[in-house]
């Protein structure tokens, strides 16, 4: 059976391939006294998934909402598919598919109903509309609860039936607002393969997560933002080579006084920061930790490669503030 | 497809989206708008009418129906639009996800608005009818008015619940302005007594948009026709459906996007 997303491949647009699908160069936004967006630029290319990732009050659902227009920038250029969203919201909105933060799902209809409606709202004809849901609905194993209740639907399954409301109208682009928050690792790993396979035919994903582990599995690109501006980008291999590089050791917070005299700071790849109540020792291969836990005669918690979320940690000043 | 008919057919389509919703609960939600004209019409008009003598060569429950019509619109339109919008924009997040289709604050709005004067030319219709089977309209003609006269009544009666619902801080307070600014527009609009021509409270009234679809309503279901009168009321509806309609699409707009 083919795959719902690749049901009509004529539908990739065509125009001015090779410009980029998302194009933001100095976007900036404020809500009242509160700098949302300061100064963002960014890229996503046509076939790429990009991670937004960043602390709550990033701006990352601001930018999502400006990419479609329900959120108006103050300034700077912003261009969805060659157009502007505060112009031509429409032009964009047709080949863009969103699973917002919200589910947003009408509680007293069936499912059936619900899809039915939002089938109109993307253009589907009463003859396309029903094929095209059935399929989604298998495609997200929902099939058997087309005529259930929303409201008795599970939180994975309400989530499950964002996404086929977001790909009813065949659309070039997603744009996912932490879209596995809340579920269980079962749905999350079926969501991550459906966004997969969706990215697979040549089509735009812009996503953003809280979770790192979702991020490296799904993006090829990070863009970190931290406070309305980009602290860093990259892929994430590359993050964390440029940025963490190395291996961790995470302690006890009551070794860090038996711990720091043991590191001369001048060797580089050696680094001593906090995680939360951990005290954490970076250093650039896993046998200098281990040789470091014979030394100071303290056993580690554990001992890992680097990893987004040190990446993460470091850019965002969540790593060494403690006053966090 | 070009703009303005696009928008019409994602206008509608709210429209239809709104009506799935509402047959669920049909008999529910179709009660208030039909018992409480037919109560209000056998308790007023059948009740008092035996102890009230004529007014202006009417009995009082011929002079009491029309306004039964009026009723309902405002009602209908009022409370669709305001608790009814606002469930809708704050509880549900319905337009969140309306949002993220082709579907912009133009095309709700329109929507809303076009689903409140279906509904109100419906009621109208049913409440006109009843009015005419207990043989209560000296003007049967003017059944096929009703639907026109109602549904237009009901736009400025929903931006003023639109209004409500973009300044209201929580649902409460669509308490407050139907004490306020809905219940004295309803018993003071000439519905339930004649008003002095110059008295104050007929100059107050002047600038309900209520007043002027209440005694449209009046003139057609009484037979009477005053070309400058009717005129007159029919310019103020539709000058009060262009301003409040407009104000309420600036207020709701800034709602739906930040």
């Amino acid at each position: 059976m083919p795959s719902p997303l690749t049901m009509n491949p004529s539908a990739i647009t065509t125009d001015l391939p090779d410009a980029p699908i998302i194009q933001a160069r100095g976007v900036h936004k404020s809500f009242g006294n509160f700098q949302a967006l300061k100064s963002l630029d960014m890229e996503v290319r046509r076939g790429e998934c990009v991670g937004l990732l960043g602390p709550n009050g990033a701006g990352k659902s601001t930018f999502i909402g400006c990419l479609y227009g329900v959120v108006r920038r103050d300034g700077g250029e912003l261009n969805v598919f060659s157009h502007d969203p505060v112009h031509h919201p429409r032009a964009i909105k047709s080949r863009l598919g969103v699973v917002p933060q919200e589910n947003a799902l009408d509680d007293g209809l069936t499912v059936l109903e619900n899809m039915q409606i939002y089938a109109r709202f993307g253009g589907l004809s009463t003859s396309q509309a029903l094929p095209r849901i059935k399929e989604l609905l298998a495609y997200m194993s929902l099939d058997h609860k087309s005529e259930a209740i929303i409201k008795t639907l599970s939180g994975g399954m309400k989530r499950r039936l964002a996404f086929v409301r977001a790909l009813l109208a065949e659309p070039q682009l997603l744009l996912l607002d932490e879209p596995t928050t809340g579920l269980d690792p079962t749905v999350r790993h079926l969501l991550w393969e459906k966004v997969l396979s969706f990215k697979k035919t040549g089509k735009t994903v812009l996503v953003t997560t809280h979770y790192m582990h979702e991020a490296e599995i799904l993006c090829d690109r990070i863009v970190i933002l931290n406070k309305g501006e980009v602290a860093g980008a990259g892929t994430p291999k590359e993050m964390i080579e440029r940025l963490a590089p190395g291996y961790v050791g995470i302690f006890s917070q009551d070794s860090e006084p038996l711990l720091r005299p043991l590191l001369d700071p001048a060797r580089p790849g050696w680094e001593l920061f906090h995680q939360g109540q951990h005290c954490c020792i970076r250093a650039p291969q896993l046998e200098d930790l281990v040789a470091l836990q014979h030394s100071s005669g303290l056993t580690p918690l554990q001992l890992r490669p680097s990893n987004l979320e040190d990446v993460y940690l470091k850019l965002t000043g969540r790593e060494l503030d403690t006053n966090e | 497809m070009n703009e303005p008919l696009a928008t019409l057919k994602l206008s509608w389509h709210v429209v239809v989206r709104n009506w799935v919703v509402y047959r669920k609960d049909f008999l529910a939600n179709i009660s208030p708008t039909l018992a409480d004209p037919a109560l209000m019409m056998a308790s007023l008009g059948m009740g008092l009418s035996p102890f009230i003598g004529q007014i202006n060569g009417l009995s009082y429950a011929q002079y009491l129906a029309p306004g039964m019509i009026a009723t309902t619109a405002l009602f209908t339109a009022f409370f669709e639009s305001s608790y009814g919008f606002y469930i809708r924009l704050t509880f549900e997040s319905i337009f969140k996800a309306m949002l993220t289709t082709p579907i912009g604050p133009r095309e709700i709005m329109l929507g809303e608005f076009l689903w409140v004067f279906i509904r109100a030319a419906i009621m109208a219709t049913g409440v006109g009818l009843v009015l005419a089977c207990m043989g209560i309209l000296p003007n049967p003609w003017a059944l096929p008015l009703f639907p026109l006269i109602g549904g237009l009544l009901s736009l400025p009666c929903a931006a003023i619940g639109l209004l409500a619902a973009a300044k209201v801080r929580n649902i409460n307070q669509f308490q407050t302005v139907y004490s306020f600014l809905i219940a004295p527009i309803y018993f003071l609009s000439g519905v339930f007594f004649p008003l002095q021509e110059n008295s104050l409270l007929w100059v107050l009234v002047q600038f309900s948009p209520f007043y002027h679809g209440v005694r449209l309503l009046q003139l057609s279901a009484w037979g009477q026709f005053p070309v400058l009168e009717i005129l007159i009321h029919l310019g103020a509806l539709l000058l009060f459906t262009l301003l409040l309609g407009f104000l309420s699409f600036r207020l709701i707009q800034r709602k739906l996007v930040n």
